[in-house]
């Protein structure tokens, strides 16, 4: 096991304490000394920002397979595995980024940096039971609470063309009534949509350590925040790198882009009662694909042995998840709302009869 | 001396033919003091009172009232027991009229018969004064009978029910085989009595004055099936409520509509056809029913009839 020295920290230029980034103002802030630096500010010293860490076009050979490091500040070993772009030092909790899972191919372009802070993420956390009756008690503990931890999730951008035909059997179906008679028009059309459109920022997770369909109800991310990549911005933060590759990715924005156009293009065509597809040849090519990083707030907690994965954007601040249910309480539920409405049934059946209406 | 004696036995032969041929009816007077001898909560007054005075006083334990002697005492006795044992059995009196009264229409039978049964104790100890007389009435120009019930009795021998005990007696009323007939009508009611109330009156209830009025009934099945739906419906949304993940198959959010460039947009009209039918037009026609006849005497209870048979 290799020890790979290319661990990057960002400490205070004025005390040398930690320093992280705060989303709050944007910038960098020292716990201890007050100071704050814009990125401008921080590139002047040597630490994560620097011009020179962070080269794109770095052309040395990058090995991701290192999972042992050592924390710059106090020299402990740091074990992080292949997935992990930036993490802390358990020891003196100093933030370590691993240059390498960041560099060249792994190398992001642009970041959202997190805009929510960790108390934000609690806030949000605790009001997820709010008005979910059948959350189990306790479920929103202060102890699963504290294992809340941003992540900076990796994501493939794409932009996509889709272009084709899309040919349909449609049909208009008018009645009318004159006098006794009831008559039933039914007119047969053939539609031909041939013609392109274009989707900007598909974005498909690019980790298979983070479920698809937690990332997807993330969404949107607001794409005007993407700014420039910098190691700076992991500080205060865990990052990981991607384990999908952009080809196997862009099949995901390729399929939700297809059944878009396919529903744009079947929806432009009105005011009929039903429509069949005889021929469809729309197909997608890449635009313009990004890889880039999300902020995402998460935390796993587990209930009844099984674990259940939480997550909140980090742009947004909304929080998703699937509560488990409390079965007791789903059951007093039921028994309560089937009596409360056969109470009002039986209400309303008396004033009814009551009224000669039955 | 041989004269007298012979008058004598005349006189008490005489004596006993008269009480013999009304054996079973023993008469009361009706007094003031005791309420006229009325045991119910029946108000007495000025526009009843008559009806009361000129309503025979009887013993309510006999239920054999045969003032036109149509029956043999053995006879009266068989009925008697049968009375006695269907009392027993449904909680409900039963009683036998037969009288000679002259009429003009069939309401004066149902007032006599409404009288009879409300100015004596029939009845007495049961709900609602349940009970069932049963009147023959041998008024010669134009025989009648008819069947009378009082209280629940009313939910058990409904209109159909007593149309079809009269049809079942009458050709033994009208034979004359008043002891076939009557044994008949024990065995029908009690029959009806073991089938349970009758399923037109199972929406009806009796009231303290003897009245039918239509009852509030819980709809349960209905009331089972709404509310089964609702409670599916609301669990549905509260546990949808708890899931908030879900996958993504669209990408419409991220479609830039001004890229949407058609090259070809043609709606061709292939063929149409035009079917028709005529709507049948639905005929009014309200729901029968309503022949059951409920009414109430001078007591100011109620009370129910079947249609009575003339003959």
């Amino acid at each position: 096991m290799g020890v790979n020295e290319a661990v990057l920290d960002n400490k205070c230029p004025n005390c040398g304490a930690v320093l992280k980034f705060n989303p709050q103002l944007g910038k960098w802030s020292c716990d201890y000394c007050d100071s704050v630096f814009t990125l401008e500010e921080l590139q002047k010293h040597n630490n994560a920002s620097s011009v020179k860490n962070n080269i794109k076009e770095n052309t040395e050979e990058v090995d991701i397979s290192k999972n042992s490091y050592h924390c710059n500040n106090c020299g402990a070993e740091i074990i992080a595995d292949e997935q992990t772009a930036a993490t802390f030092c358990v020891y003196c909790g100093n933030t370590a980024i691993l240059k390498s899972k960041l560099s060249y191919q792994f190398a992001p372009s642009r970041i959202i940096p997190f805009k929510t802070e960790k108390k934000q993420a609690v806030e949000a956390f605790k009001k997820l039971s709010k008005g979910k009756p059948l959350v189990p008690r306790d479920f929103v503990s202060e102890k699963n609470i504290e294992k809340i931890r941003g992540i900076y999730i990796p994501f493939w951008l794409y932009d996509v063309k889709v272009e084709g035909s899309l040919d349909c059997d449609a049909q208009k179906v008018d009645s009318w009534t004159v006098g006794d008679t009831h008559y039933t028009k039914t007119s047969t059309y053939k539609l031909y949509r041939t013609g392109s459109m274009e989707f900007y920022g598909v974005p498909v997770d690019g980790s298979t350590r983070f479920a698809n369909d937690i990332m997807n109800t993330l969404e949107p991310f607001k794409y005007e925040d993407l700014t420039e990549y910098n190691h700076a911005y992991l500080s205060g933060f865990y990052a990981e790198k991607y384990d999908v590759d952009s080809d196997t990715a862009f099949e995901d924005a390729k399929k939700r882009s297809l059944e878009s156009a396919k529903e744009t293009m079947m929806n432009d065509s009105i005011g009929y009662t039903s429509k069949v597809i005889t021929q469809n040849t729309l197909a997608p090519s890449i635009i313009k694909k990004e890889y880039i990083l999300l902020p995402v707030w998460m935390v796993n907690i587990k209930y009844k042995n099984e674990m259940y994965l939480f997550a909140m954007n980090g742009q947004t601040g909304e929080f998703i998840g699937n509560i488990p249910l409390d079965k007791t309480k789903a059951v007093v539920y039921g028994v309560i709302i089937f009596v409360v409405s056969a109470l009002i049934c039986v209400l309303v059946s008396y004033v009814m009869f009551m009224y000669g209406v039955i | 001396m041989k004269k007298i004696k012979k008058i004598l036995c005349l006189f008490i032969v005489f004596f006993m033919f008269i009480t013999v041929s009304n054996a079973s009816v023993q008469t009361f007077d009706r007094q003031e003091l005791e309420n006229y001898g009325v045991n119910k909560k029946w108000n007495i007054n000025s526009s009843n009172l008559s009806n009361v005075l000129n309503t025979y006083k009887v013993n309510a334990s006999e239920k054999i009232y045969d003032y036109s002697d149509i029956l043999t005492d053995e006879e009266e006795k068989e009925i008697y027991k049968e009375i006695d044992e269907f009392i027993k059995k449904t909680n409900i009196d039963m009683v036998f009229v037969s009288v000679d009264l002259p009429y003009q229409s069939d309401k004066t039978n149902e007032d006599f018969a409404a009288d009879f049964y409300d100015y004596n104790d029939f009845g007495i100890d049961f709900k609602n004064y349940s009970g069932i007389l049963l009147l023959r009435n041998t008024y010669e120009e134009d025989p009648y009978f008819n069947i009378y019930t009082f209280g629940d009795a009313q939910l058990y021998f409904s209109f159909n029910r007593l149309e079809n005990t009269l049809d079942s007696i009458y050709d033994d009323f009208h034979s004359g085989r008043y002891y076939d007939g009557i044994d008949i009508f024990i065995k029908k009611m009690t029959s009806y009595y073991n089938s349970g109330i009758a399923n037109e009156m199972k929406e009806y209830e009796v009231n303290e004055d003897g009245y039918l009025y239509k009852a509030y009934r819980i709809p349960y099945i209905p009331v089972i099936l709404i509310s089964g739906a609702l409670t599916f419906i609301v669990m549905f949304i509260l546990v949808k409520k708890n899931k908030m993940v879900s996958t993504a198959t669209k990408a419409t959010e991220y479609l830039d509509k001004s890229s949407i460039n058609y090259t070809n947009k043609q709606d061709n009209f292939i063929t149409s056809h035009t079917s028709s039918y005529v709507m049948s037009s639905s005929s009014g026609g309200g729901g029968g029913g309503g022949s059951f006849h409920s009414s109430g005497g001078s007591s100011g209870g109620g009370h129910s009839s079947g249609g009575g048979r003339h003959g």
